[in-house]
């Protein structure tokens, strides 16, 4: 049920990311940063997420880049839900239809 | 005295009541798109052989989606534990700078309240605690930081996260594959959604367009999840000499 690597990685990864979580309270509650640390903390959110999903933007199945694109129009207008579902029905319907 | 203390209490107590409820309440639209997410990321756990119980393990304790799904898919039998880890710490370096934007509202309480608090610190629940906090800054509130309303919408989430995950790894393998059903796309809308809440113009997005362009040449070139820290790094990169050209 359990296997001791296993065990070990999920430990270190709830070890590692507690870290990530009071890290920059500890750092920052007392401070005040100057214009180009802001700048770059302003933009690190976005560029976090951008790179994790940058895999999509070059996939090589045309179905996938089109339900990308549908996705991404949703996502400039639409709440969360509906872009989920929209990107999710428009991926299954164009895969089933071109590959 | 003695008749107003007992009376104060309980209005506080009914006011915090309702504040965790305004929170779950407010999260609720998300968690609709948390559930198919959080199935999907079960099931894939499955597919890479965790079990029904490690799953649960993992998304309790670690509580971080992007970097759960990003261990996933590098996840092996046994697990390469450093890189998993480091992947795990730069997807989730986000949280240093949202704990770092949370800071300054987190003044008037004590630690033991606050470091609970942000265990609990997912992309949502900060982005409606901060906007939340703004809101009530507008309208004169005081404290503009409600955190019994961030409770609410941390425990939803955390509680939805925890069982869906682990019902996607029992469930997983009788859904057969998941891709060909459209469900990873669910991800990238989840992110893309994080982003459009988040953008303040074409100029301030050039180092996402950095990033993004970073990371999918990396990602073409480069095997592993490597071009995830390539594509945050170049991108801070680039805020930082935009920031110097301003």
């Amino acid at each position: 049920m359990i296997d001791p690597v296993n065990l070990l990685t999920i430990a270190l990864m709830a070890v590692v990311t507690y870290l990530t979580r009071i890290g920059g309270y500890l750092v920052l509650r007392n401070r005040t940063l100057g214009p180009s640390a802001t700048a770059v903390m302003e933009a690190a959110p976005g560029c976090v997420l951008i790179s994790v999903i940058a895999p999509v933007f070059v996939s090589d199945r045309p179905a996938d880049l089109m339900a990308l694109a549908v996705t991404l129009l949703a996502a400039t207008r639409l709440s969360m839900l509906p872009t989920v579902l929209m990107g999710v029905t428009s991926a299954g319907i164009l895969r089933h239809l071109i590959g | 005295m003695s008749i107003s203390q007992p009376y104060l209490r309980q209005t506080d107590k009914a006011t915090a009541g309702a504040e965790f409820r305004r929170g779950v309440a407010s999260c609720v639209p998300v968690l609709l798109g948390t559930v198919p997410y959080a199935l999907l990321l079960g099931a894939q756990a499955a597919q890479k052989g965790l079990s029904a119980v490690e799953v649960p393990l993992m998304t309790g304790l670690n509580f971080a989606g992007g970097s759960e799904f990003a261990a996933i898919q590098l996840w092996t039998s046994p697990p390469h534990v450093l890189l998993i880890v480091a992947i795990t710490f730069l997807v989730n370096s986000r949280h240093l700078l949202m704990g770092a934007a949370l800071a300054p509202f987190l003044r008037h309480l004590p630690k033991r309240k606050v470091f609970p608090a942000l265990f609990m610190m997912c992309d949502e629940s900060w982005a409606l605690g901060l906007s939340d906090a703004r809101k009530r800054t507008l309208a004169g509130g005081h404290p503009a930081f409600s955190l019994r309303y961030y409770m609410g919408a941390s425990i939803a989430m955390y509680v939805a996260w925890v069982v869906f995950t682990a019902l996607g790894a029992v469930l997983g393998p009788m859904l057969g594959d998941i891709e060909a059903y459209g469900f990873d796309m669910a991800f990238p809308a989840v992110f893309l959604v994080l982003l459009a809440g988040m953008w303040k113009g074409i100029a301030a997005a050039r180092p996402w367009l950095v990033s993004l362009a970073v990371a999918a040449v990396t990602h073409l070139v480069v095997p592993g999840a490597w071009y995830v820290a390539a594509g945050t790094l170049s991108g801070l990169a680039a805020a930082y000499w935009l920031s110097g050209e301003a």
